[in-house]
C-alpha cells in the first residue's frame, strides 16, 4: 500500500500532454510570462552589451586611459538639475592661460593638451572628385595625440610649429585615408579641401575600430590655431592630461584644481568655476543609469510576472473545472489527494516553465535584432537567463497551488457526476 | 477472517438536504462471500447506488459498519480510501467513465499508474486485461472511436487489472441495447466462472438472472435476499 503514488514522470508526460493539446490556448495563458521574460532578457542584454562597450572602448577612445580632463562642464551633463545647469552656464570657458597653468602645476605629466570640445564640428573632406562626407574635425594641440594613444600607420603627427604658425595641416583617420586614396601611405603629401580651406595631410593614425556602430576612424585632427581661425573658440574647450600611472591620477587632479583657482583668483569661499573629470566620470554616468535601470525592470517585470501568473491560475481554475470528470475518475481508481495536486502543480509547472523558455527565445531575438539594426551593442547573459527561466517556474508552482488544492479536495462521487 | 468479502452491519447513509435529512440507507445488514455473484435490485430511489458507492469505498456510511476481507473501511480517512479504491475493488459504471482523449490501453494502465507499477509491467498487464474482455484488437483505439458495448469492456478491462479482490457494476447494461448487454453479462459470468466475486445493480430481471443471488432493496432497507435456482 505505500507504493501507491503516480510516478513524476508520468505526471510529467501527463502535464506535456495536456499543455500541447490546447497549444493555442496554452500561449495565450502564457503571454503575460513571455512578453515579461523576452523584455528582461532583452533589456538586460542591451545593458550588458553597453557595459562591455563603456568599460573596454568607450572611454580610452575618448578621454584616453591614465587621463582627466578640465573641462567647462562636466561629462556626466545628462544629470544635473535645471538650476544647476543654470549655474554652471555662467563658467568662463577654458583658456590658454588655463591649460598653461595646469601644465605648470604638473610638470610630471606625461601629456597636456588642449583641444576643441563637444558638438565637434563636421565637414566633408575631398580630393578632385573624391568626396569623404561628415568627418569629426577636431582642433587640438600636439599633446593630443600622446592622450589618446594615436599610433600612426603614415605621415607624422601634428607639431608645435604647426600651432604656433597657424599651418594648414591635418592627420586623418585611416577610415578618411582609405576612402579617399586607397591606403595610408598615398595619403600622405595630398592636398584635399576642408572646411571650405585647402590643407595638406601629414599624417594618418592607425585603426582604433568602432564603437557603437560609430567609427573612430574618421576624423581629422587640426592645430587648435588653425580650428578657432575657422571655428572661433568653442565653450567646450577642454584640457586633457595623461599621467604615466594610474596611481598618480588623484594627486594630479588635486594639483590642477589647486592651480586652476589660483589661476582664476577664487577666493576660498567661491566654488570652483571648472570641473575636473577623471574617464570613469564617463563610466559612473553609465553607472548611475543602469542603476537607475535596474531598480525599474524588475518592478516591471514583477508586474508582468504577477499578472501572468494571475492569468495562468485563473486557466488552470478552469481546467480543474473542465476536468472534473477526469478527476472524479482518476480518484476512483485510486489517485490519492496528492497524485491530484502534483499533477496539477506539475502542469501548471510545465505551461509556466514553456512560457519562460518561449521569453528567453524571444528575448534572444530581440536581443539579435536590436544588435541587428541599430548601434546599441547586446550581450545575453546567463544569468538573465536563469533568473526568467526560475522566474518562470516559480510563478507555475506559486499560481498552481490553489487551483491544485482545489482540484485534490473534490469528492470522487460529486466529480463523477459532473458533465 | 473467513472467507467474506463483504460484511456490513446496520448501514446508514443519510444526505442533508435543505433543513431536512434524506435516509438514502436505513440499517442495512448483508454478507458476501468470495466468489459470490451477486445482483442488486430495487426500486428507483431505493439506495442501490447509495450501498454500491460505499461498497466501493467512494463513500462513507453516515453509521454502521463496513469490513472489507475483514478490514474496517468506514471510517478510513481520503487517502487511506483511495488505497483501498486501488488495490482491492474494480468498479464498473453506467457511464463508462472513460478518459476520453486517452487510448483503450491507456485507460486500462490508469489504476496501475496510481499503484506505482513500472511501465513495462503497466502495459503487459493492460494487454492482458485487455484480451481478457476480447479487445485485443482495439487497444489502441480512443473511446469515441469504439461502441457502447466495447467502451463497457474497456471499463471491465480496467476494473480487473489490478486483480480487485470485489467487482462492482452499477446498472452496467444501463446504456446499451438487449443484444450487448447479452455479451456484458457473459463476460460477467466468465469472470465469475473464474473465481471473481462480482456484485452488479440492474433493474432487469433478464440481466440479474445471470447471478446466483439477488438482493432487493426498498426504502433503503433489504427486502429480500434469494438464491437463483438456475444460476447461468
Ligand atoms: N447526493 C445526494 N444528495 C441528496 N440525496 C441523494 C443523493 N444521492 C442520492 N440521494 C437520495 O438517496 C435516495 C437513494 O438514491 P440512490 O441513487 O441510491 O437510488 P438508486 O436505488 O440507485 O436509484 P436508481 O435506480 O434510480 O439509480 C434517493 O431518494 C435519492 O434522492
Ligand atoms: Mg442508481
Amino acid at each position: 500500500m505505500l507504493s501507491c503514488s503516480m510516478p513524476i514522470r508520468e505526471a510529467f508526460r501527463l502535464a506535456l500532454q495536456s499543455v500541447l493539446g490546447s497549444k493555442l490556448r496554452s500561449f495565450f495563458t502564457l503571454l503575460g510570462i513571455i512578453v515579461s521574460v523576452a523584455f528582461l532578457v532583452a533589456v538586460v542584454a542591451v545593458i550588458q552589451g553597453m557595459n562591455a562597450y563603456v568599460k573596454d572602448t568607450m572611454t580610452g577612445a575618448m578621454i584616453g586611459t591614465n587621463a582627466f580632463q578640465v573641462r567647462r562642464l562636466p561629462i556626466a551633463i545628462g544629470l544635473l538639475s535645471d538650476e544647476e545647469l543654470k549655474a554652471i552656464q555662467r563658467r568662463p570657458k577654458l583658456t590658454m592661460d588655463d591649460a598653461e597653468a595646469v601644465r605648470r602645476a604638473l610638470p610630471d605629466a606625461q601629456a597636456i593638451s588642449i583641444q576643441s570640445g563637444w558638438p565637434t564640428p563636421t565637414s566633408d573632406i575631398s580630393h578632385r572628385n573624391n568626396t569623404v562626407g561628415d568627418v569629426m574635425i577636431f582642433g587640438v594641440t600636439p599633446d593630443y595625440q600622446l592622450v589618446l594613444d594615436y599610433r600612426f600607420a603614415a605621415g607624422e603627427p601634428l607639431s608645435d610649429p604647426d600651432i604656433r604658425e597657424r599651418r594648414p595641416v591635418a592627420v586623418v583617420g585611416s577610415e578618411v585615408a582609405e576612402k579617399l586614396f586607397g591606403t595610408a601611405e598615398r595619403a600622405i603629401g595630398q592636398r584635399v579641401r576642408l572646411a571650405g580651406r585647402e590643407m595638406r595631410i601629414k599624417g594618418v593614425t592607425a585603426r582604433k575600430g568602432r564603437v557603437l556602430g560609430q567609427s573612430f576612424d574618421g576624423f581629422a585632427l587640426i592645430p587648435i590655431s588653425t580650428f578657432e581661425a575657422i571655428y572661433g573658440r568653442r565653450l567646450t574647450t577642454t584640457v586633457s592630461v595623461k599621467m604615466r600611472n594610474p596611481e598618480e591620477i588623484a594627486g594630479a587632479m588635486d594639483r590642477a584644481q589647486e592651480a586652476m583657482r589660483l589661476s582664476r583668483h577664487l577666493r576660498p569661499a567661491e566654488v570652483d568655476n571648472f570641473t575636473i573629470d577623471k574617464a570613469d566620470a564617463l563610466v559612473n554616468f553609465w553607472r548611475r543609469l543602469t542603476k537607475v535601470l535596474f531598480t525599474v525592470i524588475p518592478a516591471v517585470v514583477c508586474i508582468g510576472i504577477v499578472v501572468g501568473g494571475i492569468v495562468i491560475m485563473n486557466i488552470m481554475l478552469m481546467s480543474v473545472n473542465e476536468r472534473t470528470r477526469e478527476i472524479g475518475i482518476r480518484k476512483a481508481l485510486g489517485a490519492t489527494r496528492r497524485d491530484i495536486r502534483r499533477q496539477f502543480l506539475i502542469e501548471s509547472l510545465v505551461l509556466a516553465t514553456l512560457g519562460g523558455i518561449f521569453g528567453v527565445a524571444a528575448g534572444w531575438g530581440l536581443s539579435v535584432v536590436v544588435s541587428q539594426f541599430t548601434p546599441l551593442p547586446a550581450r545575453i547573459t546567463g544569468w538573465s537567463v536563469a533568473v526568467s527561466l526560475l522566474l518562470g517556474a516559480g510563478t507555475g508552482v506559486t499560481f498552481g497551488v490553489y487551483p491544485a488544492a482545489r482540484a485534490s479536495r473534490l469528492d470522487p462521487i460529486a466529480a463523477l457526476r459532473a458533465e | 477472517m473467513s472467507d467474506r468479502v463483504i460484511h456490513v452491519e446496520e448501514l446508514v447513509r443519510e444526505y442533508p438536504m435543505g433543513g431536512e435529512k434524506v435516509l438514502a440507507l436505513r440499517g442495512l445488514t448483508l454478507s458476501i462471500r468470495r466468489n459470490e455473484y451477486v445482483a442488486i435490485m430495487g426500486p428507483s430511489g431505493s439506495g442501490k447506488s447509495t450501498l454500491m458507492n460505499l461498497l466501493g469505498c467512494l463513500d462513507t456510511p453516515s453509521g454502521g459498519d463496513y469490513w472489507l476481507n475483514g478490514q474496517e473501511v468506514s471510517r478510513l480517512t481520503d487517502d487511506a480510501l483511495a488505497r483501498v479504491r486501488n488495490k482491492e475493488i474494480g468498479f464498473v459504471f453506467q457511464t463508462f467513465n472513460l478518459l476520453p482523449r486517452a487510448s483503450a490501453l491507456h485507460n486500462v494502465e490508469l489504476p496501475l499508474v496510481y499503484a506505482g507499477v513500472g511501465s513495462r509491467e503497466r502495459r503487459e498487464r493492460a494487454v492482458r486485461a485487455l484480451t481478457r474482455v476480447g479487445l485485443q484488437n482495439r487497444m489502441h483505439h480512443r473511446p469515441n472511436e469504439l461502441s457502447g458495448g466495447q467502451r463497457q469492456r474497456v471499463a471491465i478491462a480496467r476494473a480487473l487489472v489490478n486483480e480487485p479482490s470485489l467487482l462492482l457494476a452499477d446498472e452496467p447494461t444501463g446504456n446499451l441495447d438487449s443484444t450487448t448487454s447479452e455479451e456484458i453479462m457473459r463476460v460477467f459470468s466468465e469472470l465469475h466462472a473464474q473465481g471473481q466475486t462480482i456484485v452488479v445493480v440492474t433493474h432487469e430481471p433478464s440481466i440479474a438472472a445471470h447471478a446466483e443471488r439477488v438482493v432487493v432493496l426498498r426504502d433503503g432497507k433489504l427486502d429480500s435476499d434469494t438464491r437463483n435456482r438456475a444460476a447461468a
